[in-house]
């Protein structure tokens, strides 16, 4: 019987790749209710085929279901994200109201433009910046190479630029 | 021309110091770095990974459901039986040992004998029955320490291996399966073939053909305990991408040569590992995280 039909084993899978799937669908959609159920299906789609499913596949078997799974979706909506808390509460008290002000400024703006830029673009450069992927695991999981993540890469923050300075 | 995504480089710390100089002379540089940085301290919401976990496990294929015609006794007996099968085989669920090795470790099952799995490697079996039916399921690399007694299996997807008191080593892989006998004696039986192998006896199954050799070790090479591996004549290049799969790390370098390295490497220490090829070939080693390395030229 294959691996992955194991309960711990399954789990074990599910801990390592749930959080980078979701937030993969996230990034495509704008909506966490649906990126929640798309992640769902997926794994139950691979716990209901775990005995076709060798362990090493059940990332690639994931990912291929995700994204197939968005073929017949709602108009993406507008992503929300914050900012981590600063592990270092002291440095926070110090910044002076006008340094505070300014990033949530900025922050504004990032955002803006980030929801602006072409969606190929946006999800290889959040899954860089927030899932701290590199660019091989990201070619990996999008089925594309690594010098075609280079350049969504390089575009992204190329628009990113452009859409920040031109806000307002 | 090959097309170099400048940024996309940059972004990854990836830019020579010419090249990040030149970048830097950009009006726009301040802007990219604070969207650099602004851009990592952002995340998404979380969100009940528990409970999801549980909703996946519990959506299980639905069990054929039998309507009971309520007179027929004969539907009754067969509804207690298939419940008592129910029983004894979710028991037996319980008892299910899968073993994946992250990297090469040793297990000892419950009677003595011993299995040492190699990196990646898998193994199931059933703890509670194994005294009675000797049989486990294997993925990847293993080699095996057979206590005498009845008879003990290896189910792999390519085949099956059965053995008395023996020691032998099997690999399989999607299309290789590759068994060696370093003791005693072992059936290995495949598709279409089956063969006995005594000791310093291997067969090895390709394309469906079956190939036999022979062996003069008296265990795996890859069981060598003094990790080391041993390079004779290989290229700057060769011995690099070797560090970096042993390992699990990248090593960045520009530094190119012919220069070929000839000499050993320890497979458990990284830090020795590269300070070998850094001293060998003048280069400085400069860690950017533990799995992310640089050696550049001084």
């Amino acid at each position: 019987m294959s691996a992955t039909c194991n309960e711990n084993t399954f789990s074990r899978i599910f801990k390592e790749h749930v959080s980078a799937l979701r937030n993969f669908l996230y990034y495509k959609f704008g909506d966490y209710e649906q990126a929640e159920d798309k992640t769902q299906e997926a794994f139950i789609k691979l716990w209901q085929n775990c005995k076709d499913v060798p362990i090493e596949k059940a990332k690639s078997f994931l990912y291929t279901v995700a994204k197939n799974s968005s073929l017949n979706e709602i108009a993406h909506q507008k992503i929300v994200l914050e900012y981590q808390k600063t592990s270092n509460p002291i440095s926070r008290t110090n910044e002076n109201p006008e340094f505070i002000l300014e990033q949530e400024q900025f922050h504004e703006k990032l955002m803006n433009a980030i929801n602006n830029i072409n969606e190929t673009q946006r999800v290889a450069f959040l899954m860089n910046r927030i899932d701290g992927k590199k660019y091989h695991e990201i070619a990996d999981e999008l089925g594309i190479s690594v010098k075609a993540v280079e350049k969504r890469i390089h575009l992204a923050l190329i628009e990113i630029k452009k859409e920040i300075k031109n806000f307002r | 021309m090959e097309e170099d995504y400048k940024l996309a480089k940059w972004l990854n710390n990836e830019l020579s110091e010419n090249e990040l100089d030149e970048l830097k002379k950009d009006a726009d540089y301040e802007l990219l770095e604070n969207i650099k940085n602004q851009s990592t301290l952002l995340k998404t919401k979380s969100f009940n990974e528990e409970k999801m976990l549980a909703k996946i496990l519990a959506a299980k294929k639905e069990s054929k459901v039998v309507s009971l015609n309520a007179t027929n006794w004969i539907f009754r007996v067969a509804a207690s039986l298939a419940l008592v099968a129910g029983l004894l085989f979710t028991f037996y669920q319980f008892n299910t040992e899968t073993i994946i090795a992250s990297e090469k470790m040793a297990i000892l099952l419950p009677d003595q004998s011993e299995v040492i799995l190699n990196k990646n490697a898998s193994i199931e079996y059933n703890s509670l029955f194994w005294n009675f039916n000797r049989k486990l399921e294997l993925n990847g690399e293993a080699y095996f320490k057979v206590q005498k007694g009845e008879k003990f299996q290896v189910k792999t997807s390519n085949g099956t291996v059965s053995v008395l008191g023996t020691q032998f080593n099997v690999k399989t892989e999607k299309n290789i399966f590759e068994v060696v006998c370093y003791e005693g004696k072992v059936k290995v039986e495949t598709k279409n073939n089956t063969n006995i192998l005594t000791k310093g006896m291997a067969i090895a199954l390709e394309n469906n053909k079956i190939k036999e050799s022979t062996t003069l070790l008296t265990e795996p090479k890859w069981n060598n305990t003094n990790f080391v591996v041993e390079f004779s004549n290989t290229s700057f290049k060769d011995i690099i991408e070797k560090i970096e799969k042993t390992y699990d790390v990248t090593i960045q370098t520009n530094f190119e040569t012919h220069q070929s390295f000839t000499g050993k490497i320890p497979t458990d220490n990284l830090n020795v590992a590269l300070q070998i090829v850094a001293s060998t070939y003048h280069l400085q080693i400069q860690t950017k995280n533990s799995t992310e390395y640089e050696l550049i030229v001084p």
